[in-house]
């Protein structure tokens, strides 16, 4: 048996799929999450089920709603679950009185049942049942109640059959029974359900009509002085109208929280101060505290050898100890020697394989706590309000509110940011937003940005991070309104989507989104980067004609392809000519996180106790370290995300503009830094 | 598209959607909109003719505005709001 899962968007279709199937699929609280159809199975049967994006309609205009109407009238599922708001239950009977056109049967799960009293309504669900013809289960998603009863439900088969009832008045029915007689035998299925296309000009099914039908037709929009698609959708909501005096009783009730909070949150003098100190307390507090304190205690677990200083900063100072101590790679290597481990194992293991994988590991505290702060806004609703005040702002700049959800998708990871472009509505905000996201500092980038803020901007290193940030925004912004005035000129776009109401999250989901997040982050380190780090510890410690050359880097493979490419990098680097940062730089294509890796790794084959106290990378300055930082965030984007954003685009011609827009950029400016750098040493 | 700037309209007037103050309530009484989509969207959230719309929040840069109809609230931009004609109740 094959099941649909079909509610509008933040309806809580998502949980109540997670729900369904025991999967753990990822949850927000805002419109347009599901952008994908996932497919899973109802736990214990063999029912499939098909995770369908968030639609309002069956309109054939936006391409979520054309793959939820293909996949129904194609695949021909044998059950709609129709998941339903309950707080917005109107519009989203309207997505209901469409589905029923159908002739499939329909199961309705009245979601957020839970809440209802709350907000002082209250539904007979008898007799609401009765008037759509279809079995309604009350469940509550978020609390987990009622979902055994529609999965019991489902399995036995014994749902109301769709009984295609008659909700428009007599002489529109007439017409569509009359409309039903063209539609052509291979959609005879969906007779009804065509027919009503039809009369609502749906071009994909008017060539079919006579001149009698299209008469009659006209005939009937002349009478309601509207024509076909504002009929039907006045007639279907004039129905629900209709059904809600008969099953729905609504109690006056005082302001909401949501409506008390959103008068502080989004007052038209707080809103944007308290989004900016919420921010910055954000990574004040993940980066600035956390970062300072944990990363580099987990660097001296990983690499110290012997006695070391541990200097431990936090937002306004630093402290640092002296102190013996050795950590997990020296350790096995020392193990290594002794059982008669060659000198280049115990140099793989630890300046190849240790010291590359936990540069990148070191990172995880702060990302943990910031993934917590992201979770937690994107769940509470506080996210959509975002969207909402800087809709306005994005907008002139030729990117939508909804653009936000993108870049801040891409904070973590910009592969699932660009995949989340799919929910700006306007074809060219679109494209503008798959072309800026890749500069939002994604979790990858924000080792790098640490490794360096952390030795040459101590004190400051919470600012530094959170200046590319700013830095990100500048540029999205003024390329927005160059990409608006010279690529993608378009006139209109709008803006259409719901403030959900504010919640708190519950500690499970929180705790399984951060999860999430966090173990994809440790899973690239124990493959990209575990494999990446051998590769360049092999190409630095082997010459051309493969001999071991340890003791001297500079005769390495690595050393020569660096040596190759460094001109590129010689203006940012403030006239330094560096095959080392050149080579890390590179592998930043691979996966931002490997330059860490990169760095630390030729680091300690050189000799260092730390990278920048290592001859390799001695050289570096506060100003070229800023404009190597700018290079890093901002060209060339990982494999994983051009992929994505050819995926997106549809065209490999746009991918390679943008990519070679972004290495263009990124040059300029880096090199604008360093050079100014340079002139002031000169 | 031109807006209007600060056009007050009282109990009964007709104007566009955008002319509204917060906490005002109007009834629509048509669209002028060649944007095929964008109209059926409208259409699909429930601003039909003679449906009741309050302006309920406003964004603190006074673009897009959050309106409630039909027992559910629903963000719009200006711009999309100026197309839709409607007359004031309250």
């Amino acid at each position: 048996m094959k099941t649909a899962l079909v509610g509008n968007q933040n309806s809580g279709k998502t949980t109540l799929f997670n729900l369904l199937t025991g999967s753990n699929q990822k949850i927000g609280n805002w419109p347009g999450v599901t952008i994908e159809r996932k497919e899973g199975t109802i736990k214990g049967s063999k029912i499939s089920i098909v995770d369908l994006p968030g639609i309002y309609s069956l309109s054939p205009y936006t391409s979520e709603e054309d793959v939820s109407r293909i996949y129904i009238m194609e695949e021909k599922p044998d059950l709609i679950i129709n998941i339903i708001d309950s707080t917005s239950l109107e519009r989203s009977l309207y997505l209901t009185t469409q589905l029923l056109e159908l002739n499939v049967d329909v199961v309705i799960a009245l979601n957020m049942s839970d809440i209802l009293l709350q907000n002082g309504i209250e539904i007979n669900i008898n007799k609401l049942s009765e008037s759509l013809g279809c079995s309604i289960i009350p469940i509550s998603a978020k609390k987990n109640t009622g979902v055994k009863e529609l999965i019991d439900l489902i399995k036995s088969k014994n749902y109301i059959h769709n009984q295609r009832i008659k909700i428009y008045p007599p002489d529109v029915e007439e017409t569509i029974t009359k409309a039903e007689k063209h539609v052509p035998k291979e959609n005879e299925l969906h007779k009804r359900f065509i027919a009503v296309k039809m009369i609502e000009n749906d071009p994909r099914y008017l060539v079919v009509l006579n001149e009698h039908t299209k008469n009659e037709i006209k005939q009937i929009e002349q009478k309601y002085d509207m024509d076909g698609e504002q009929l039907i959708a006045s007639l279907r909501y004039d129905y629900i109208g209709m059904l809600k005096k008969d099953c729905l009783i609504v109690h006056p009730h005082k302001e909401s929280i949501t409506d008390r909070l959103d008068r502080v949150l989004l007052n038209k003098w707080a809103a944007i101060p308290i989004f900016i100190v919420i921010m910055g307390l954000i990574y004040l507090l993940s980066i600035g505290i956390v970062g300072g304190i944990f990363t580099p205690l987990l660097d001296m677990l990983f690499n110290a050898d012997g006695d070391i200083t541990l200097t431990i900063s936090y937002i306004f100072g630093s402290s640092s100890f002296d102190l013996y101590f050795k950590g997990l790679g020296p350790l096995l290597g020392d193990w290594l020697s002794s059982i008669g481990g060659s000198p280049w194992l115990v140099s793989l293991v630890e300046n190849g394989i240790v010291s590359g994988v936990s540069s990148v590991l070191g990172f995880i505290p702060q990302l943990f706590i910031l993934f917590i702060f992201l979770s937690f806004l994107e769940a509470s609703g506080y996210m959509s309000r975002i969207a909402f005040f800087l809709d306005r702002v994005f907008h002139k700049f030729g990117l939508s509110g909804k653009s936000l959800i993108p870049f801040v998708v891409g904070t973590g990871c910009s592969v699932p940011g660009i995949m989340s472009t799919r929910i700006v509505e306007d074809e060219n905000e679109k494209k503008s937003t798959i072309a800026l996201t890749p500069f939002i500092p994604c979790s990858a980038k924000l080792p790098v940005i640490a490794l360096f803020a952390g030795f040459f901007f101590p004190s400051i290193g919470w600012l530094v991070s959170l200046s590319f940030y700013v830095f990100a925004i500048v540029l999205i912004l003024f390329y927005g309104i160059i990409f608006k005035k010279l690529l993608f000129k378009g006139e209109h776009s709008s803006f259409l989507s719901e403030l959900p109401a504010y919640q708190m999250p519950t500690f499970s989901h929180l705790m399984r989104d951060v999860w999430d997040r966090t173990w994809s982050f440790i899973k690239r380190a124990g493959t990209v980067v575990l494999l990446c780090s051998v590769i360049v510890w092999v190409l630095a410690s082997y010459s051309w004609t493969f001999q071991y050359v340890a003791s001297d880097i500079s005769q390495s493979m690595l050393a020569g392809i660096g040596n190759a490419f460094a001109w590129f990098f010689y203006p940012m680097l403030g006239g330094h000519w560096s095959w080392a940062a050149t080579a890390s730089a590179i592998q930043g294509m691979i996966a931002r996180e490997q330059v860490v890796s990169s760095m630390s790794v030729i680091a300690s084959l050189s000799g260092g106790t730390s990278v920048f106290t290592s001859s390799a990378f001695s050289f570096f300055n506060g100003w070229s370290a800023y404009a190597y930082l700018t290079f890093i965030m901002f060209s060339i984007p990982c494999v994983a995300t051009v992929s994505s954003m050819r995926k997106e685009y549809g065209s490999w011609k746009l991918t390679l503009f943008t990519v070679s827009f972004q290495l263009v950029n990124a040059w300029v400016l880096a090199s604008l830094i360093g050079g100014i750098g340079w002139l002031i040493s000169l | 598209m031109a807006i209007d700037k600060k056009k007050s309209l009282k109990v009964g007037e007709e104007g566009h959607l955008s002319d509204l103050h917060r906490g005002q309530k109007c009834i629509v009484l048509n669209f002028h909109n060649d944007n095929a989509a964008l109209r059926r969207h409208l259409l699909d959230m429930g601003i039909t003719k003679g449906v009741v719309i309050e302006i309920k929040k406003i964004a603190p840069l006074g673009d897009p505005v959050d309106i409630e109809l039909r027992g559910y609230e629903l963000c719009i931009r200006k711009v999309d709001m100026h197309t839709i004609d409607v007359r004031v109740i309250k």
